[in-house]
């Protein structure tokens, strides 16, 4: 009966390591570019996108 | 201090997994698809927690229109709807298995689903709203009016689920689970308000950054 | 203030003559979905009729400040001094009238094609569709000040009302299917006293939170 319920926890598992890595990631890009801005860099950096986001409202990416 | 906390969320993440998968024996009725639950339940946790941290800050920013409190709401709220998209998910897959069907209308998964689509609106709201002062005040109100609505539908699901119906629909709860399932549990619950309060920090900070690149 | 109450009958009857064919229009399509199976239909009924009185609901309430909007008048409404509650239960009463009277039709015409005896139940009927109304239409009032002046309002205002009323409706439905199978108020005593907490907590935030909602 459970040995084939392993797909199922890895499925879920591994469902929540994608969502959770991905916002990480999304979090962690989204400060560098902020930095990257807020200390004077000449060249604004190209605003990223293709990034998985899992929610989807957040505050439009800076011109 | 940052790169403090984000250690100590990962090592308590990995607690947590050991726990979950090492340590905690296979369960007796449902087999390893229960280990789900240390996915399940302290997400359902850490949601409520996230919802009751936008209340407060809500309230917060009405009563000082303190900025960094308009900005702990809507991060809150966004890991909130995280959170709760992941216990939805996670009940669905652990349902499918266990009940023979991905969506059952019992009352944890119908109630946070609600909840999902309430936050989500209301992260909708703050996402339509042009100005900004505007969209923090009528945000914290949104936040207050939901917080409230938690216990409505709460109770509201539990007894269109509960009365009338057989005890066997609902999950089985926490009490008469073995000490070292409860353990495994208790540690992922303190992982996850871990990875919960990492989150909202540095999505507080972005927003504060935005906020200071747009001025 | 009469100028208000004026504009209020106005815009009310254009409202409820537009409702009133929504309303059939909503009664046919029940009956062509469920007609035939006559025992499901009668299963169904409250549901029917609560989903009737919420898209009715979300139409009338939508347009709470449809005038103001349209006339300009909205800084008028963040500029009005004094208590801007007072605004929010006078808006709350206009739509609680519209929306009772809207109601009170659907009842007739849900009476009328279905072939229900209302006599008896009326009384009980009616506390819960009161109990009902005053939460849809305390929420509704306060979100659709909040979602007047956003764009795309028409989608956000149920977007954001649906999910709140949900236990509202949940509540009012099992209890209107206790009413119509001839029980009685007390045996659905716990969904009325949430029907009845739900009201008190929705007037109470609407009249605390509208002065933030429109300030100037």
């Amino acid at each position: 009966m459970t040995a084939g319920n392993w797909g199922f926890v890895v499925a879920a598992y591994g469902l929540a390591a994608v969502v959770l890595i991905a916002y990480w990631r999304f979090l962690v890009r989204r400060e560098k570019e902020l930095q990257g801005q807020g200390s004077g860099v000449s060249e604004p950096q190209a605003s990223v996108s293709g990034h998985p986001r899992s929610e989807p409202a957040s505050r439009s990416p800076l011109p | 201090m940052r790169r403090l906390l984000g250690g100590v969320t990962l090592a308590g993440l990995v607690a947590g997994l050991v726990m979950g998968f090492a340590i905690a024996p296979r369960e007796a009725t449902q087999g390893n698809v229960q280990r789900i639950m240390y996915l399940h339940v302290p997400s359902v946790w850490v949601a409520y927690l996230a919802f009751g941290v936008v209340l407060v800050a809500s309230v917060v920013y009405l009563m000082r229109r303190a900025e960094a409190a308009d900005r702990l709401a809507h991060a809150s709220a966004e890991v909130g709807v995280l959170f709760t998209g992941l216990t939805i998910a996670t009940g669905s897959i652990w349902g499918k298995p266990t009940w023979g069907a991905w969506w059952t209308w019992d009352a944890r998964l119908t109630s946070v689903s609600i909840l999902f689509v309430m936050y989500l609106g209301y992260l909708l709201l703050r996402g339509m709203i042009e100005d900004r002062e505007r969209g923090a005040r009528f945000a914290a109100v949104l936040g207050i009016v939901a917080a409230f609505n938690i216990p409505l539908v709460h109770f509201s699901v539990y007894w269109w689920r509960t009365l009338h119906q057989p005890p066997s629909l609902m999950k089985p709860g926490p009490g008469t689970m073995p000490d070292i399932i409860v353990a495994a549990l208790l540690v992922n619950f303190a992982a996850f308000t871990l990875l919960y309060v990492y989150f909202v920090t540095r999505r507080a900070r972005v927003l504060r950054l935005e906020a200071e690149a747009e001025a | 203030m009469v100028w208000k109450d004026l504009l209020v009958e106005r815009r009310s009857k254009e409202t409820l003559n537009a409702l009133f064919f929504f309303g059939l229009l909503l009664l046919f399509v029940f009956q062509f979905a469920l007609g035939p199976d006559r025992e499901r239909l009668a299963g169904t009924l409250p549901g029917l009729l609560w989903l009737g009185f919420i898209l009715s609901g979300l139409l009338a309430l939508g347009r709470t400040f449809v005038v103001e909007r349209e006339n300009d008048c909205w800084e008028g409404l963040l500029l009005a001094p004094g208590d801007k509650s007072a605004i929010y239960v006078g808006k709350l009463a206009g739509n609680l009238l519209l929306m009772l009277a809207i109601e009170a039709i659907l009842l007739v015409l849900f009476g009328f094609f279905f072939n229900l005896d209302l006599a008896n139940v009326l009384p009980g009927l009616a506390v819960v569709i009161a109990l009902g109304t005053v939460a849809l239409a305390a929420v509704g009032t306060l979100f659709a000040a909040m979602t007047a002046q956003v764009r795309a309002r028409e989608l956000l205002f149920p977007v954001l009302l649906l999910p709140v009323e949900a236990p509202v409706l949940l509540a009012t439905v099992k209890a209107t299917e206790a009413v119509l199978l001839g029980e009685t108020l007390g045996s659905v005593a716990h969904w009325l006293k949430l029907l009845a907490a739900a009201d008190v907590v929705y007037v109470a935030v609407g009249v605390l939170t509208f002065d933030f909602v429109l300030e100037a």
